[in-house]
C-alpha cells in the first residue's frame, strides 16, 4: 500500500509542474516591441554607420521623410512628402505599422525634426528595434512669416578653441602687466624737510604765593 | 482488453512523464535568443529619452565645479585628440565607441557618483546617455549645450547690453568670476590694479629722514608754596 501511495504522490506532483508550465505559457503575453539588438550591437552601428544626411543629399524615390515634430508644427509647415510621426507616438500600434511597410518596401527612413538633436531618441529607439536603414536629416526649422526655413546644419560644431583663448587673455594679461611696470613713475622732487623741534614750554612753577 | 492496454501504458508512465519534462527543459535553451531583449522596455526608454531631466546646464555645472563638489564625475565623449586639445577640469575621456568596454563600467555603473556626460554639443552626449539608460544606469546627466555652449556662457560670456534687466548683469558678473577660476585672465583687471599701486607707491617713497625728537615727560613739580 505504501509503495502505491508514494508512486501516486510523484504522479500528482509531476502533472501538477506541467500544468503550471502549460499556463504559464499560456498566459504569457509577447511584449508589443521587442529589441532585436543588444546594447553593444547598437552602439557599434551608431558609431560605425554614417546615418546623417544633409538637405541636398534627400532621395526621395527611395527615403520617405518622417517629420517627429508634434502635429500642431506638422501643420504650421513641414517638408515636402514628409508625413508627421510625433515622437510620443512612434511605438504606438498604426505607426509601427506604417514603419514596418516602409521596412518592407526597402525605404530608408529619415527623420527630421526642429534640430537635430531632436531625433536622436526616436533614431535611438527604433535603431535598437531592428529599423535598418534609418537616417538623421541634420537640418534646423525655423518659421520666419508663416514659411518653414529648413537650412543644413551639423550635427555638432566643431569646439571652439578654448585653449587658445585663455592663452591669449594670459598673454594680454601678462602685456599690460608688462606695461604697467615699464611706465617711468613721475619723479618725485623730495624737499628736505626740515625738522624744527618744537620746544615745549616749561611751565614755570607758580612761585610766590597766592 | 482495453484495461490490459492502459496498464500497458501506465506501467511506462515514468518513462512518458520523464520524457515531458526533458522537452519541457530543451525550452530553457531557447531563453538565451532573449539576451538581445536586455535593458528596459522600448516605451520606457522613449519616454525617458524624451524628457529633459537628463540635463544640466552650464551655469549649474560650473557652480558644481567651483565649489568642488566632489559627487560629480565628468566623462568626455569626444575623441581622444579632442579631449587633449581642451576639456573640462578633471574629466575622463570616454571616447563614444568604447563607450560599453568593461573597463569603464565601473564609471558608468554606478550610484555613488553623478555623471555627467558632455561632447562639442550635446548630439553624441545624448545618445550616449540613451543607450547607457537602456542598460539602467542611473545617476546620469548630460550637458547641455556641451563645449561649445560652455565657451560662449562660462569662458567668454556675453556682456549684456545697457537694456537687460538686473539679473543678467548679476548673471554675467558671476558667469566672470567663474571664468577667471577655469584660467581666463583680464587684463582690464590688471591695469586697474597698476593704477592703484602707483599713487600708493609715491606717498610712501620718500622716505623722509626723520629725526626722532624725544619728548620730555614732564614732571608735575608739585607747586610750592601756599595759597
Amino acid at each position: 500500500m505504501k509503495e502505491l501511495e508514494k508512486t501516486k504522490r510523484i504522479s500528482i506532483a509531476a502533472v501538477l509542474t506541467i500544468l503550471v508550465v502549460l499556463i504559464a505559457l499560456l498566459s504569457y503575453k509577447k511584449p508589443s516591441h521587442l529589441y532585436a539588438i543588444n546594447s553593444k550591437a547598437a552602439l557599434e552601428k551608431i558609431t560605425d554607420i554614417n546615418y546623417l544626411i544633409s538637405q541636398n543629399e534627400i532621395d526621395q524615390r527611395n527615403q520617405v521623410l518622417v517629420d517627429i515634430r508634434n502635429s500642431y508644427e506638422f501643420d504650421k509647415g513641414h517638408m515636402e512628402h514628409a508625413i508627421n510621426i510625433p515622437v510620443s507616438d512612434i511605438l504606438t500600434d498604426e505607426s509601427s505599422d506604417i514603419l514596418e511597410s516602409f521596412k518592407e518596401n526597402n525605404k530608408a527612413i529619415v527623420l527630421y525634426g526642429t534640430n537635430p538633436t531632436e531625433t536622436i531618441a526616436p533614431f535611438m529607439v527604433l535603431t535598437q528595434l531592428g529599423y535598418d536603414n534609418l537616417k538623421i536629416l541634420t537640418v534646423e526649422n525655423s518659421y520666419y512669416q508663416n514659411n518653414l526655413i529648413t537650412k543644413n546644419v551639423a550635427a555638432e560644431n566643431k569646439a571652439p578653441d578654448i585653449n587658445g583663448f585663455i592663452q591669449e587673455s594670459i598673454k594680454k594679461t601678462k602685456e599690460a602687466m608688462d606695461k604697467a611696470k615699464a611706465v617711468p613713475k613721475p619723479k618725485i622732487t623730495v624737499t628736505p624737510k626740515q625738522i624744527i623741534p618744537v620746544k615745549k614750554k616749561k611751565k614755570m612753577p607758580v612761585e610766590g604765593g597766592c | 482488453m482495453v484495461n490490459r492496454k492502459l496498464v500497458k501504458f501506465l506501467s511506462f508512465r515514468y518513462v512518458i512523464l520523464a520524457s515531458v519534462l526533458i522537452v519541457l527543459s530543451g525550452g530553457l535553451v531557447l531563453l538565451p535568443k532573449y539576451q538581445k531583449h536586455e535593458g528596459i522596455t522600448p516605451e520606457a526608454l522613449l519616454s525617458n529619452a524624451n524628457s529633459p531631466e537628463r540635463y544640466i546646464s552650464t551655469d549649474e555645472l560650473a557652480n558644481r565645479l567651483i565649489s568642488q563638489d566632489p559627487s560629480y564625475l565628468l566623462i568626455d565623449v569626444r575623441d581622444e585628440s579632442d579631449y587633449k586639445e581642451y576639456t573640462l577640469p578633471n574629466a575622463i575621456n570616454i571616447p563614444l565607441q568604447n563607450l560599453l568596454d568593461e573597463d569603464y563600467e565601473f564609471y558608468l555603473n554606478q550610484s555613488q557618483y553623478n555623471v555627467v556626460l558632455f561632447s562639442n554639443d550635446n548630439f553624441y552626449a545624448d545618445q550616449a546617455w540613451i543607450i547607457c539608460n537602456r542598460l539602467g544606469y542611473k545617476n546620469l546627466f548630460v550637458l547641455k549645450g556641451g563645449i561649445n555652449v560652455w565657451f560662449n556662457t562660462i569662458i567668454n560670456p556675453n556682456k549684456p547690453s545697457e537694456d537687460m534687466a538686473a539679473i543678467d548683469f548679476d548673471l554675467y558678473s558671476t558667469r566672470k568670476a567663474a571664468s577667471m577660476y577655469f584660467g581666463v585672465a583680464y587684463p582690464e583687471k590688471i591695469k586697474k590694479s597698476s593704477v592703484k599701486k602707483a599713487p600708493a607707491n609715491i606717498a610712501s617713497k620718500p622716505s623722509v629722514p626723520k629725526q626722532v625728537v624725544p619728548v620730555k615727560k614732564k614732571k608735575k613739580i608739585p607747586v610750592e608754596g601756599g595759597c
